[in-house]
């Protein structure tokens, strides 16, 4: 235990930047996975046909492997190649079925009672979703980016794989020279880091669900 | 005399049988690390031991370096393939030693006074830390060897697996004996995707293994060693000798083998296995069929 903060200590500049490079990748990765799966989520609630396809296709893309993933991407150009890019691409396949499929569930769920309402007073498809749909939906959509960015800090780690940095770097390093001092250097780091951003959108979440109750 | 009913019933209690420990009334044992070029080596020794009359077990794809070692060691395995390199710095833990007939003569002794085993003769190929450039660089520019890489480091981009960067016999070594000077740092990441980033022309040079069945497949050259940098990896059978000297046979089968299967051989065997994923059975059968007739003398 001694031993392995004494290392932490000498390496610090090297975790610092790990750290920070992860927190860019888990970071980048899940504000672009929010900004193509909540879009999604609002389409297949409007479009129930596409619903099975859209759905589908996240659910696939959460099993390719990641080293499969990189391989098709180094060829690729504008997304691909080698670095943080082809890195950032993987991360948000990965975070998308999480947040579309909430955002769907959170939709869906309201009340029908209230939509009905909402139409009665004569709002457009458009204000409902604005005005009443998205907000009620909002602590289910805020659980499912919650997952995907706790699932994003440890797949985070493969980004190492294809020369993209983050707390990975350890992971690999540690794994080759058989030395488990570098590999908790990532690993652990990388846990609290889950633990942080996971506690702190839970707490998110409960500030929003408990303004829902009072209004 | 047995009827239909009776033989094909037999076969799941023969594959259940398999599963049981070690009370099998085989000849010999033969073991292999997990990997696909291991296990062909396993197969191949295997069956070339089948066709002089041995009886053989196999317990292909048994784990990591030390598990066959020991296997060998507590007699549950007679023969697996090594590789010297690997056993001088892994087992052994013997600081690198670059003229072979020393490590061969270290390896000799302490294995024979050590645990009773005996290396036998060398494959013929060496599975070391290749330089690989495309093969389109190479012809353009007439690069052989790794002397000819030191002029043109200056304006190439190396890409590397984790493992090489992190070995002292790895890169560090490397650009203090040939004194490359990169233009970028290296791109460290998967040794699987270094492949893929060279061909793709994202990096210029790479470090990968010899006889990796990707070489010919995306038409890369691996350039010539020429001041002798890297250890030598040469793979050979280790055997017990409690089973030499119960079955004599074993020595004279694995000296016809020996020194049959070349860099290239061994990159094609890997390469119809890995890439065109064809049964290991069936190339090791190939391969050993190739033999007939030149240095081997099959008496079945």
């Amino acid at each position: 235990m001694i031993e392995f903060f004494e290392y932490m200590w000498a390496t610090r500049a090297e975790v610092l930047r790990h750290t920070v490079e992860h927190i860019g990748l888990v970071g980048v990765s899940t504000i672009l996975a929010v900004a193509v799966g909540v879009p999604l989520g609002v389409v297949i609630t409007r479009r129930a046909r596409l619903r099975g396809p859209v759905l589908g296709v996240a659910n696939v893309f959460q099993t390719i492997p990641s080293l499969a993933m990189f391989g098709f991407l180094i060829p690729l150009p504008f997304i691909g190649g080698i670095g943080a890019r082809s890195a950032i691409v993987a991360l948000v396949v990965y975070a998308l079925l999480p947040i579309v499929r909430n955002t769907y569930t959170g939709i869906t769920e309201v009340d029908a009672a209230v939509r009905d309402a909402a139409v009665g007073m004569g709002m457009t498809d458009r204000e409902i979703l604005r005005l009443v749909e998205l907000p009620l939906a909002f602590p289910v959509m805020i659980a499912g980016i919650r997952v995907a960015t706790v699932i994003g800090v440890g797949i985070a780690t493969i980004a190492a794989a294809i020369g993209a940095g983050g707390l990975g770097v350890f992971i690999f390093q540690g794994v080759s020279r058989v030395d488990h001092l570098t590999i908790l250097a990532g690993a652990i780091p990388a846990a609290l880091m889950a633990l942080i951003l996971d506690g702190g959108l839970h707490l998110v979440e409960r500030r929003l669900d408990w303004r829902r109750k009072r209004t | 005399m047995t009827s239909n009913h009776a033989r094909r019933s037999r076969l799941p209690l023969l594959s259940f049988l398999t599963l049981l420990p070690a009370c099998s009334s085989a000849d010999l044992t033969i073991a292999s690390k997990s990997f696909t070029e291991s296990i062909i080596l396993g197969e191949i020794v295997a069956q070339h031991l089948e066709s002089k009359g041995l009886t053989v077990d196999r317990k292909l794809n048994l784990g990591g370096t030390f598990i066959c070692h020991q296997a060998l060691i507590n007699g549950q395995a007679d023969v697996y393939v090594e590789y010297t390199g690997t056993a001088h710095a892994a087992i052994l833990e013997l600081p690198t030693e670059r003229d072979q007939a020393v490590v061969r003569q270290q390896l000799d002794s302490i294995y024979r006074v050590n645990w009773d085993l005996e290396w036998t003769e060398p494959l013929g190929f060496n599975n070391t830390f290749a330089m690989l450039v495309r093969g389109a660089d190479a012809r353009e520019r007439n690069l052989r060897s790794y002397s000819d890489l030191s002029a043109l480091a200056h304006v190439w981009k190396p890409g590397f697996g984790y493992e090489f960067v992190e070995r002292a016999d790895g890169y560090p070594g490397l650009t203090e004996t040939y004194g490359f000077r990169f233009v970028a740092a290296p791109a460290v990441m998967d040794l699987g995707l270094t492949y893929r980033a060279l061909a793709d022309g994202q990096v210029d040079v790479i470090a990968g293994n010899s006889t990796d069945g990707q070489i010919e497949a995306l038409d890369l050259v691996h350039l010539r060693d020429d001041l002798e940098y890297f250890p030598r990896y040469d793979a050979a059978p280790v055997v017990r000798r409690a089973a030499l000297d119960e079955h004599p046979a074993i020595r004279a089968a694995l000296l016809e083998l020996g020194g049959t299967i070349d860099d290239a051989t061994m990159r094609r065997l890997n390469f119809l296995v890995d890439a065109e994923r064809q049964p290991i059975r069936e190339v090791a059968a190939q391969f050993l069929a190739t033999l007939d007739g030149s240095n081997l003398v099959p008496n079945r």
